[in-house]
């Protein structure tokens, strides 16, 4: 439990973390806890489009008449749920080879790294689109190992200039004098070392997955079914929201949600950053 | 001047390296994905009728290049050769026009507002990040931080919508109608040019305001480290001017980072065009890609992919060829590194873009307390 009390330390020294970690488990209760509370009606009912905000429907309703309110929180779930699995997906790849690579050496290390490096240059996001048009997959999990797919490199290429750093270390060479597997070398020793920055790095590529993830559904490569705030926007979008004044609140909410969320992920990243970065820490 | 052909080499080797991986995962998108498209696209011409067999294998042939009979390996290299030949085959959608003929139209147009965008962003967060890296704790440093991380957290998309929205749709001040109105003839006339500028400027925009921050971010932190070094606290002791010691000392060093972070940059506004030109109707290779996504023309997607991947890999092979121009060392230390080391195979050339996964340059934003008293001037 030792990093909840680090995670609080941070958070107690300075106030842009504490904003973005409360945003954060805003979010996260909303996605765990919003389906349990809020149902979205089946009613659809177009002479109740385009209401004002009122105390029953805080954002006004939609095109159909449903809530706004309910449909922003019920798409949270989606939403993030394919954040974190991609992140997931991505910084385990990511890890793994850059800390072997970096430790190894070597040939793995050449033929890794020239991967790396063709991932890097292919622009990510065009890949994702082609991969999921191709697919057409209605699941969290596929959806998340295709955004995963060019998200791996960067992080291995920095993990593995730090584990190149760590492999002349006293430890490491304890560690193989002992002869300790690899697995333990690279699980045990150097994981830990770059710890800090896997977890700053999950918090950017969780950001940079919601963006990717958000983007397909908004151009109707995800397939559009069910809630969420990519979806909202779309059929916001395809409805006209643009040339009527009234769905103002309908458009803009789901993009407010998106906004606040990635925002406070980057600021709580780049708190992290500052604390466990020494070469940027203050004082 | 070895070293620097070796280095030339290397890059030139590993772009044709990445064309080729990009051309080959294209071939066994479309030919070995559930749903094989050239399959599919034979049987909806038999379903149709009125095409002999041989009719239908022509038709197939030009839209994808290669037929779904026949080994696949020759399929393969026909599929490879043609594409490394400049042919993509024809388009599904638009009947007649070959797939290269539609991105030769688009390409130029994404490439213009993407470089003026560049351009632009550079330009602004060079300023800005210069600004707070001299005044530190001056207020305008403090506001600014905060709005740039909070414009680089926000989806490109987001600001085009919004952008669309408040200045396309409620007060029609620009144009989202294609890349030049209609009508015009091109060329160098100025109504042509008046109206390209007048298309292009909300898709700029977008671009622009979502990557100044980053911009900036990285020239501050990069100009902080800069100014904390000995070589800078020595010409300064020496009693250079202060012009002296910005330019040739500061200058040059705090630009590498902004030269890494462009080659990323590229990368990241190619990805960004296909939402942004998708939205504001803005006809270039991103909007086709869509299209093409959308209409299920598998031919014009995977052109559009390779034609925009080629570019990017030019793009990052201008920038890896900018590095020795900038800072010599790189080439001469590929060289002593390998004399050096040579069983670690760690790869000669620029630092790799440390930092976060994505292209977002968040990493270098934070600000470390150096001594900058004496700077700005």
């Amino acid at each position: 439990m030792d990093w909840v009390k680090s995670l609080w330390r941070i958070c107690k020294t300075d106030t842009s973390a504490l904003i973005g970690g409360v945003v954060i488990l805003v979010y996260l209760g909303m996605a765990v806890f919003g389906p349990v509370f809020v149902h979205l009606s089946n009613v659809q009912n177009p002479a109740l489009a385009y209401l004002s905000p009122s105390l029953q429907h805080p954002l006004g309703t939609d095109f159909l008449g449903q809530d706004v309110l309910t449909q922003i929180v019920l798409g949270t779930r989606p939403v993030i749920e394919v954040g974190l699995l991609a992140a997931t997906f991505a910084v385990t790849v990511g890890v793994v080879i850059g800390l072997t690579t970096g430790y190894l050496g070597g040939a793995v290390d050449m033929v890794l790294m020239r991967a790396a490096d063709v991932f890097l240059t292919i622009p990510g996001l065009p890949l994702v689109i082609v991969i999921a048009s191709i697919i057409r997959t209605p699941s969290p999990f596929v959806l998340a190992a295709i955004i995963a797919v060019t998200a791996w490199a960067g992080l291995a290429r920095a993990v593995r200039s730090q584990a190149l750093s760590l492999r002349t270390a006293d430890f490491i060479e304890a560690a193989k004098v002992q002869g300790l597997p690899l697995r333990n070398i690279v699980g045990r020793q150097l994981l830990p070392n770059v710890g800090p920055y896997v977890a700053i790095s999950f918090l950017l590529t969780v950001t940079g997955a919601i963006y990717a993830e958000v983007g397909l559904f908004l151009l109707g490569v995800a397939p559009v079914s069910g809630t969420n705030w990519g979806i909202m926007i779309n059929l916001a979008m395809g409805n006209g929201a643009l040339y009527t004044n009234k769905s103002e609140l309908y458009l803009f909410s789901p993009m407010a949600a998106i906004v606040f969320l990635q925002v406070a992920l980057v600021f709580f990243a780049r708190a992290l950053d500052k604390l466990f970065n020494p070469r940027l820490r203050t004082h | 001047m070895e070293g620097l052909v070796s280095y030339i080499t290397k890059r030139l080797v590993m772009a044709l390296a990445t064309i080729y991986f990009v051309i080959s995962v294209s071939f066994f998108m479309v030919r070995l994905m559930p749903g094989n498209a050239i399959e599919y696209l034979e049987q909806q011409m038999t379903i149709q009728g009125g095409m002999s067999p041989e009719e239908i294998d022509a038709r197939v042939r030009a839209i994808y290049g290669v037929l779904p009979t026949g080994p696949l390996w020759k399929q393969y290299f026909q599929y490879v050769g043609n594409a490394f030949h400049g042919n993509l085959g024809n388009s599904i959608t638009n009947p007649g026009q070959s797939v290269v003929s539609i991105i030769a139209g688009a390409l130029p147009w994404t490439v213009f507002t993407i470089s003026v965008a560049l351009l632009l962003s550079f330009g602004i967060g060079l300023i800005i990040g210069t600004i707070m890296a001299a005044f530190q704790d001056s207020w305008f440093a403090k506001v600014m931080t905060g709005v740039t991380s909070f414009l680089s957290a926000i989806p490109n998309y987001l600001v085009a919508i919004v952008l669309l929205y408040f200045f396309a749709d409620q007060h029609a001040w620009f144009p989202v109608d294609g890349t030049y109105s209609i009508g015009l003839q091109s060329g160098l006339n100025w109504p042509f040019i008046q109206s390209a500028l007048n298309h292009a400027v909300l898709p700029v925009a977008t671009y622009v305001i979502v990557g100044f921050g980053g911009w900036a971010l990285v020239m501050k932190g990069s100009v902080v480290t800069t100014l904390g070094a000995d070589y800078v606290r020595a010409a300064e002791s020496w009693g250079l001017s202060s012009r002296r010691v910005t330019q040739s000392y500061l200058g040059r060093n705090s630009m590498l980072p902004m030269v890494t972070n462009l080659a990323l940059s590229v990368g990241a506004l190619f990805g960004a065009s296909v939402f942004v030109e998708t939205y504001l109707t803005y006809p270039g290779i991103g909007y086709y890609l869509i299209n093409a996504v959308n209409s299920r023309d598998y031919s014009l997607m995977m052109g559009c992919f390779i034609v925009i991947t080629v570019a990017v890999i030019v793009g990052n092979l201008i920038v890896d060829l900018m590095y020795p121009l900038i800072d010599p060392r790189i080439v001469r230390s590929a060289m002593s590194k390998r004399a050096r080391v040579p069983a670690s195979g760690t790869a000669p050339g620029p630092p790799a873009p440390v930092g976060s996964a994505l292209t977002e340059p968040t990493m270098v934003g934070a600000a470390p307390g150096l001594p900058v008293s004496d700077v700005g001037a």
